[in-house]
């Protein structure tokens, strides 16, 4: 434990904490109505008729920002975290079986896996949006199944690697079920590597929704989300650039605490398994 | 002792196998998803206010109440033979919309590339020879930071600098009269902050797992200098993993030059498939799906004969990174 | 042995270990001769520091390491005494592969993967600025390197020159590396445990090789091993150490026969004597088959891995089976314990034929046969403390759970280890250690036959004679009847009732111990014996 004192996790971890917070409690914190038209274009720092202050300025429509931006946290998060998880859901149980009993599970899963991955993510995602239309649900489908194959790979080598252990052949000697082998003995050995894919993964996936936003493919106005107020905002940024920065920080610091998260987790794992 | 054949023979074989089924799978994933339901291929074609009479009709002219495999194997020979079809939100051959702007696209990635992969990979190798160094602390930081922002917010942090602040550079990327150098650096400057972070890091791994291995000890031990091991040991060795990434990121960078070429309006492959997916524009939509599968796959067997030219027994280097450093793997972006 | 002056000459070496370590110094006041055309054997455990020893000898200690006081000094013909703990790195990279040069341990390893061997060979003239290519001597350095392999008794050397590492066995790169680290025909010669990653017919080869060496180019040799038999066999001197410090050092002659330190004296006790002794039966046992293995074969596409194979094993006995890699012994465990499934055949275990049981059948009858592992280290779940590991294996044996903890405290006692050991995981344990709480773990589903698959080979010498001891005390206590799979004929010799020779898949020699070590028929058993290095000195 001694070893998630470090300064990249910690900064990580607080990175992140912060806008899980911002989106649990958002009602709380946000200064105004997200979707009330207030004072269009209003500077950041500019007072707000009827009391307190614009802090980041006001969008196009008259629109705080800042409380845009903490409402905006929120599908953020809850997408990220859902999509992922299911990705997680359905790559480590196809991975786990096609590592472990390899052969014609391993070669027909893989290749499923390798076909999807070979779309780029963003022309899959449109492919399926057109198909389905947009929804928050379509989103966490599309973006479940771009990522899935790829936990899906990884959690296969390391089943195929782990397989080769002698006390996984112990295991089978003494008659353990296949089930009990597959999700006892050897995911547990896996969750090291797999944390670290998750913090990442979820940054990733951050990056994804944030970009479908951007092309307004995303949530549908007037909600706010952080991509699609860039996308607003662009045509403006010129005389206006509050109405892009703020947003971009937003994404570009919830995504930067994962990396930071995962790349301190993976040198604790490391420092720990060097028992320095 | 007999020596080994090279692999390379019967591996090409078996990937262009490989591939062609690919293909075949996923052309069958886009004409599911997209042409299974005929009600809304016609309610896109026609428009929303096209009465179920006029639909009802040009499904039939266009036989689309033919059994699902006829019309699949139709579309398929539609696609193989180069006839694409028309695009309805442009009114013109889908084919000769695409290809021009695939060729601005392809200038585009290709001086991504020209730019990234020497950047990165001299990072990479960089920080990995200097392991726990300054060098390779920095190169780490500033490899974390780059990969965080998303295409969109770069777009938006360089064009403030340079665009706004500094008056250099041009806000639009439009090529108006041809391909410019201006008009290029800041769409592959994006580009490559969104990419290069990731293969650095992937290259360093690799160099310091080679760097740590036995037989840089032995040449160590044998006299050899450390530039004559960077050079004539390590390099050779360190470079297969950072390869396969590179290609491997390329399925990331034909999504990152999406968002980059609407940022900056610039007439390629990307805005074109942008303006299809708001115009709900079917065909023309799958064809700019089967051409980005045919870009990942033709990359995938590219960095496969170059990986079996590398590295004679095809080390899996790759395995054994997945599982050390998983920010370094080969599963990252995309997998 | 020469009387001239040593060409290296150690002093009250140290080599600090950075705080935190088990002990402040990796070795502790070294102090010992090299002289010309002598071989000396450094002789220690894991732990005993003898690898840093030899790595500070090439001035290459890892980072965080350095010389802490003492004096390392080469004799130059020319210059005098070269202090070897003043030089830059510059002047380290003349001498190495020069003046010292090493013989690794891994050589197959040690070799770049991508690169031919014998430039490998030639780039030591190249970073040593001999045999410049100029035009006229554009093949000089190829030649030499020819000429080098052929040196090493490798037939064909050119084509060896053209092979890549992975083209040739682990002997024949070991036998490049030899010749790479001779090619400047340097005075010092390192070798690290050179042999040990090889076959027993390659290692004595190689010893071969590096006792032609001594003879023919007069270089001296530093061996690095643990192998006290390698050691009677080639060792002019012999230097033994312990945590870091030198035990005793003295000619072969006198540390073999009269060692004067109990430490030497434990070491070369433990060592398993070539001499068959008699076994007294296991008292209270019904006579008769436990193990009988009919036409058990295993084949995987094109490659025959084990060959038909008939062998009975009497109950509460051993039966060693020896072999080579590649022989086959392996699968022949494996398919034992059903571990691969067979291509044909029978194993029947007091009656219950293994090899062909399906279903429910099938798991009843696995607690009759248990497997202990080679690596202590991967041998057990590192997630999981030691008792529920051993605890797991006795509830799929039909313990309740409470039973189960209970079995699994009994045991951990029963192997040496305290009760309290059960709440710990695999990495507060020693090798020896997991090694019998691997031997807990097969015990707890009270099996018939106990598979050990080379369970000792990765262990040190001491630990090992205990291991053996503690099987050979639980086959008398439960009557277990024991197939012990190993490389080494010494532990062979020692632990078993009867041996099975097995080369290329089939076994060609069966017959009791004493038989096939002091009579062998096969000619390949012959070979082996032959081989085994020490024979008759320890």
């Amino acid at each position: 434990m001694k070893h998630l004192r470090r300064p990249t996790v910690l900064i990580g971890a607080g990175l992140v904490g912060v806008w899980v917070l911002v989106a649990l409690f958002a009602p709380f914190l946000a200064p105004f109505d997200p979707l009330k038209s207030l004072t269009p274009l209003a500077s950041p720092g500019a007072p707000a008729p009827g009391g307190g202050t614009f802090w980041l300025g006001t969008d196009l429509l008259g629109r705080d920002i800042l409380s845009r931006l903490i409402y905006g946290a929120r599908p953020v998060v809850a997408l990220s975290t859902l999509a992922t998880l299911t990705a997680y859901t359905v790559g480590v149980s196809a991975g786990l079986l096609a590592g472990y009993y390899g052969r014609w599970i391993d070669t027909g899963l893989s290749f499923l896996a390798n076909v999807i991955l070979s779309f780029p993510v963003l022309v899959l995602y449109i492919v399926v949006i057109v198909a389905l239309g947009p929804s928050p649900i379509n989103v966490v489908i599309a973006v479940t199944f771009a990522s899935a194959p790829a936990v899906f790979r990884i959690v296969r080598t390391i089943a195929a690697d782990l397989k080769q252990r002698d006390f996984i052949a112990a295991a089978v000697i003494q008659g353990e079920s296949a089930w009990r082998i597959l999700f006892i003995e050897i995911l547990p050995n896996a969750t090291g590597p797999l944390t670290v894919d998750f913090c990442l993964r979820l940054g990733y996936t951050t990056i994804i929704i944030g970009a479908l936003g951007f092309l307004g493919l995303g949530l549908p106005p007037p909600a706010p989300d952080w991509g699609g107020m860039v996308n607003e905002g662009r045509a403006l940024a010129f005389a206006f650039p509050h109405l892009v920065i703020f947003p971009c920080l937003a994404i570009s610091s919830l995504v930067l605490g994962l990396s930071l998260l995962a790349d301190g987790l993976n040198e604790a794992r490391d420092a720990q398994a060097r028992g320095s | 002792m007999r020596l080994a054949l090279p692999p390379a023979l019967t591996g090409l074989g078996k990937r262009l196998g490989t591939m062609a089924l690919t293909m075949l799978t996923v052309s069958l994933l886009v004409f599911l998803v997209l042409e299974v339901n005929v009600d809304d291929v016609a309610t896109k074609v026609l428009g929303q206010f096209s009465t179920p009479d006029q639909r009802h009709t040009w499904l039939l002219q266009n036989g689309y109440f033919d059994p699902l495999p006829v019309r699949y194997a139709r579309w398929l020979w539609g696609f193989v033979t180069g006839n694409w079809g028309l695009s309805t939100y442009y009114h013109a051959d889908v084919r000769d919309l695409i290809l021009p702007r695939l060729a601005a696209t392809g200038v585009l990635m290709g001086a991504t590339l020209a730019v990234t992969i020497p950047l990165a990979l001299g990072l990479g190798v960089l920080a990995g020879m200097r392991q726990g160094s300054n060098v390779d602390r920095g190169v780490s930081v500033l490899a974390i930071v780059t990969t965080s922002i998303p295409e969109f917010a770069s777009a938006v942090f360089l064009s403030a600098v340079f665009v706004f602040w500094l008056g250099w550079l041009p806000g639009v990327s439009t090529l108006s009269s041809g391909v410019t150098i201006k008009e290029l650096v800041l769409p592959v400057a994006v580009l490559t902050l969104s990419s290069a972070g990731y293969i650095a890091r992937m290259t360093r791994a690799s160099m310091v797992e080679v760097m740590a291995s036995p037989y840089v000890r032995t040449a160590r031990l044998k006299g050899a200098s450390t530039s004559r091991i960077v050079f004539a040991h390590a390099l050779r060795n360190a470079l297969g993993a950072p390869v396969t990434v590179i290609m491997l990121q390329i399925p990331w960078l034909l999504s990152g030059v999406i968002v980059v070429e609407v940022f900056f309006a610039y007439p390629g492959f990307g805005t074109l498939l942008y303006q299809a997916s708001v115009n709900s524009d079917i065909y023309l939509i799958e064809a700019c799906a089967m051409i980005g599968v045919v870009a990942v796959v033709v990359s995938q067997l590219i960095s496969d004969v170059v990986n079996t030219w590398l590295n004679p027994r095809l080390v899996r280097t790759i395995r054994k990174a997945t599982l050390q450093d998983p920010t370094a793997s080969a599963g990252g972006r995309e997998g | 042995m020469t009387f001239e002056p040593p060409i290296l000459s150690v002093k009250s070496l140290s080599v600090a270990l950075p705080p935190g370590a088990d002990r402040p110094y990796a070795i502790h006041d070294i102090s010992l001769d090299l002289r010309p055309a002598e071989i000396l054997c450094i002789v220690g455990e894991s732990g005993s520091g003898k690898s840093i020893l030899s790595s500070t000898l090439m001035g290459a200690l890892p980072r965080g390491l350095a010389i802490q006081s003492g004096g390392l000094k080469l004799h130059d013909q020319a210059l005098g005494d070269i202090d070897l703990t003043a030089q830059s790195e510059r002047a380290w990279r003349d001498i190495r592969g020069r003046r010292i040069a090493m013989i690794p341990q891994e050589p197959m390893a040690a070799l770049n993967p991508s690169a031919k061997v014998g430039r490998q060979i030639e780039e030591v003239f190249a970073i040593h600025g001999r045999l410049a290519p100029q035009r006229r001597q554009r093949g000089a350095r190829r030649a030499e390197a020819i000429r080098l392999i052929q040196e090493m008794h490798l037939p064909d050397p050119e084509r060896i020159a053209a092979s890549y590492p992975h083209q040739l066995s682990g002997g024949q790169c070991q036998r490049i590396c030899i010749a790479m680290a001779l090619a400047l025909n340097p005075d010092v010669l390192i070798a690290d445990e050179p042999t040990t990653a090889l076959d027993v017919t390659s290692q004595a080869q190689v010893l071969k090789l590096i006792c032609e060496l001594r003879d023919v180019h007069r270089q001296a040799v530093l061996f690095i091993t643990h192998d006290l038999g390698v050691v009677a066999d080639i060792a002019d001197r012999i230097a033994v150490m312990e945590k870091g410090r030198l035990v005793e050092i003295g000619s072969a002659q006198d540390i073999l026969k009269r060692p004067a330190q109990a430490y030497t004296q434990a070491l070369i006790a433990a060592v398993p004597s070539f001499e068959p002794k008699p076994r007294p039966p296991a008292p209270n046992v019904k006579p008769g088959h436990c193990l009988e293995v009919e036409g058990l074969s295993k084949t995987y596409g094109r490659t025959r891995a084990l060959k038909p194979a008939n062998l009975t094993v009497e109950r509460a006995t051993t039966l060693a089976v020896v072999g080579e890699s590649g022989s086959g012994k392996s699968t022949l465990a494996r398919l034992l314990v059903r571990l691969i499934e067979p291509s044909a055949g029978s194993a029947l275990v007091n009656g219950h034929d293994l090899a062909r049981l399906r279903g429910a059948a099938l798991q009843h009858a696995r607690r009759r046969i248990q497997m202990i592992f080679q690596d202590p280290f991967g041998s057990l779940n590192p997630r999981r403390s030691v008792g529920a590991t051993i605890a797991r294996a006795a509830e799929l044996a039909g313990c309740t759970r409470q039973e189960a903890q209970n079995r699994a405290k009994t045991l951990l006692q029963r192997v040496g280890l305290s009760a309290a050991a059960y709440g710990r995981r695999p990495a507060a344990f020693s090798g020896g250690q997991r090694q019998r709480v691997g031997i807990a773990r097969a015990l707890a589903m009270r099996p018939d036959v106990l598979i050990a698959d080379e369970s000792v080979s990765a262990l040190d010498v001491s630990v090992q004679a205990q291991v053996l001891n503690l099987l050979r005390e639980l086959q008398l206590e439960l009557g277990l009847t024991i197939v012990f799979i190993t490389h080494d004929l010494r532990v062979a010799a020692q632990i078993s009732d009867r041996v099975a020779v097995m080369r290329s898949g089939e076994i060609v020699e069966l017959a009791d111990t004493a038989s096939v070590i002091l009579h062998p028929q096969h000619p390949y058993t012959r070979a082996l014996i032959g081989a085994a290095p020490g024979r008759g000195a320890i």
